[in-house]
């Protein structure tokens, strides 16, 4: 019988590195699931977004307009016909943002790209389609705007939510629940208790 | 039966050592975006603050280093270019505009010297220079002037601050009216410094940290733009009269309640209750502070620059920034606008001076009376009407906005002050009428602040040379002093 772990052991004077280098890198892997705050990228809470702190002109501005009293980051952003596309959407679009992110290769000004369109304008219309049916017998959604057959609810809404002004520095002081430093607070105090460090 | 790696490795070694150095590579690139996380994560806590200040930092420069929009606007309150109808930036002589103020303040210093204030960048140098501060004056004067205020309560204690004297704390206050006043430190939130604006809610049973963020945007404000007195002749602790309201009937109830005098008039011998300036109490009067709009939202109205928006410290009149400030709520042009807030000044105005020129007119008026034989029975009534009367115009008079901060209770008030006023000067002339006096009194020329001086016998010379021997020799020495003591923060 074939078991594939049997396959993977080492002759017995490799056994002890391998070992231990496989307890290194399953640590490191669970150090940078910690620092980067991995499991909350499965919940709906905005604060995930801002794991991030490119993301806080958008998390702000969202937060103190009208959405930010009843919506999350997920309701607009991600797709919710189907938990599986809802997942999938959730997967690609977030790695796609941590891979930018970590590259340093994020614009000074975040555009949505033509996925994420879609995917909101759908949201608008699940959410609001008491309201748009009364305006329009039928909805425009971002395929008809993209073939030139409608407007996008924000080409008129264009406040909504995040308002106009969009830029990486457009809102320097604002209060974020930014993650903040990795060490614990009790190894910062020690740290700057240390007298060399005074 | 299949290979297995160790069989596999057996027979090649190299291919160990290649496992070996992959992993190897993996553990590093792993490594590598784990620092990359953490170097960004504490990058999220450098963009808040570039450089840390310090709990009691008084110089303004020094947060300005983070916060170079609000530091800059802060910044401009050095300019002095713009004057309204009554009001502004700019140095207004009120002696000279309003002659019969030197009349009022008879045996008072702001008899000597009283201007419209500059801007907050101003605030050291204006309290240095006013002949006010010729004679001494206790610490207390300093409170509200400047950034290291708070420091030095802290340090000495609040009640050993106001016990002090103004010249010996004089190497210590330096930094004008800044961002410590108002905020923490830390976290930019808005912070109550001044134990007297604590103390007032506590005796009114409020608590000050329940106080929402509206709120903190006018309270802030009212830490000085009110009224206050001295308590304690030796104690000299810095108090607002509230604990009955805000009205100017509320807080004559409780001055008469604890007997306060702050002068007694060089003419008609009247108790006088000096007004400060309780802007923030006229305010909360008004129909602004009824729909909850605070003082920050007129005179620091919003900003938006190169895509970021941000608070305007410039704080001066609303009239200069009518498109951010009013234009934001009501849907009229400026120029209306404008015209609004000027009939309502133009109108309190004119009761004021109604309510002045009678003023004027008892206080001499008083004094004939006692020139001509009158008791001190006779004249307690007419007294006690010039003390209200006074206190009346001046709650109105000593605040910003003239009156606009409240219009309809300012008029009301002034109202009262010019019939207060008017039944003083009745009981004067039935009391010359007993002593067989009725024909008109004689009224001496105060048409201009100089000649109004004249009439008091003020020495203005003497005054003014006085003044600038102490700029030229005595303020150096504290700029000296305070120039070495801030090298070493």
């Amino acid at each position: 019988m074939f078991r594939p772990l049997q396959f993977f052991i080492p002759p017995p004077k490799w056994r002890l590195p391998v070992l231990i280098i496989v307890g290194i890198l399953a640590g490191l892997g669970a150090f940078v699931l910690y620092i980067s705050n991995a499991v909350s990228y499965l919940s709906d809470d905005p604060r995930a977004c801002v794991n991030c702190h490119v993301m806080a002109p958008q998390y702000v501005t969202w937060r103190n307009s009208s959405h930010g009293r009843g919506t999350t980051c997920n309701d607009c952003h991600v797709p919710h016909d189907n938990p599986l596309r809802t997942y999938a959407f959730k997967a690609s679009d977030g790695l796609r943002h941590a891979t930018m992110f970590t590259l340093r290769l994020e614009p000074q000004v975040i555009r949505i790209k033509q996925a994420g369109i879609d995917v909101v304008q759908e949201n608008c219309i699940r959410c609001h389609g008491d309201l748009v049916h009364e305006v329009s017998a039928t909805s425009v959604t971002a395929m008809h705007a993209a073939a030139k057959e409608g407007l996008l609810c924000w080409d008129c809404h264009r406040e909504v939510p995040h308002g106009r002004v969009n830029s990486l520095a457009s809102t320097p002081y604002a209060r974020v629940p930014l993650p903040g430093p990795v060490a614990p607070k009790w190894l910062r105090d020690y740290l700057e208790d240390t007298p060399q460090n005074q | 039966m299949k290979r297995r790696i160790m069989d596999i490795v057996q027979e090649k070694p190299w291919l160990g050592w290649t496992l070996f150095l992959g992993t190897v590579v993996v553990v590093f690139l792993i490594g590598l975006l784990a620092a990359s996380i953490v170097e960004r994560r504490d990058e999220a806590d450098l963009v808040v603050q570039v450089e840390p200040i310090d709990e009691w930092e008084p110089r303004n420069e020094v947060w300005g280093e983070n916060y170079p929009r609000e530091y800059e606007t802060y910044a401009a309150t050095a300019d002095t270019g713009f004057t309204s109808r009554h009001g502004g930036n700019s140095v207004i002589d009120h002696l000279e505009r309003y002659p019969n103020l030197v009349i009022l303040w008879a045996g008072y210093s702001f008899s000597h010297d009283y201007n419209q204030g500059r801007g907050h960048y101003h605030a050291v140098e204006d309290i240095r220079k006013t002949l006010r501060t010729r004679v001494s004056q206790p610490a207390t004067c300093w409170t509200c002037k400047s950034t290291d205020v708070p420091r030095v309560m802290e340090e000495r204690g609040v009640g050993e601050f106001y016990k002090a004297s103004w010249e010996e704390l004089g190497p210590e206050i330096v930094n004008n009216i800044g961002c410590q006043d108002c905020h923490d430190p830390k976290t930019m939130n808005l912070r109550i410094t001044r134990p007297a604006l604590i103390e007032a809610f506590e005796r009114q049973g409020k608590r000050i940290e329940e106080a929402s963020h509206q709120e903190m945007r006018s309270l802030v404000c009212a830490q000085c733009h009110v009224e206050y007195y001295f308590k304690g002749k030796e104690e000299k602790y810095l108090t607002f009269p509230w604990d009955n309201g805000y009205s100017a009937e509320n807080m004559e109830t409780y001055y008469d309640e604890i007997e306060h005098v702050d002068f007694v008039h060089a003419l008609s011998k009247t108790p006088i209750i000096k007004a400060q300036h309780p802007d923030y109490e006229i305010y909360m009067t008004g129909v602004h502070a009824s729909r909850g709009v605070s003082c920050a939202d007129c005179h620091m109205p919003y900003r938006s620059e190169g895509g970021v928006k941000f608070t305007n410290h410039q704080i001066m009149s609303p009239l200069a920034t009518i498109s951010t400030s009013c234009q934001v709520c009501h849907r009229e042009s400026e120029e209306q606008l404008r015209k609004d807030v000027y009939q309502r000044q133009d109108n309190i105005e004119e009761l004021r001076e109604r309510a002045e020129d009678a003023l004027a007119k008892a206080h001499i008026e008083a004094k004939f009376a006692w020139d001509k034989g009158a008791t001190g029975q006779e004249m307690e009534p007419v007294l006690t009407l010039i003390r209200h009367a006074q206190w009346r115009w001046d709650y109105v008079s000593a605040s910003n906005a003239m009156g606009f901060h409240s219009p309809v209770e300012a008029a009301r008030t002034l109202g009262a002050s010019i019939e207060k006023a008017e039944r003083a000067r009745t009981k004067i002339v039935r009391v010359l009428a007993r002593h067989g006096y009725t024909d008109e009194i004689p009224l001496p020329d105060i048409s201009t602040k100089a000649k109004a001086q004249e009439y008091l016998g003020l020495d203005m010379e003497k005054f003014r040379a006085e003044k600038k021997e102490f700029m030229e020799t005595v303020v150096p020495k504290w700029d000296k002093q305070a120039e070495v003591r801030q090298a070493k923060y």
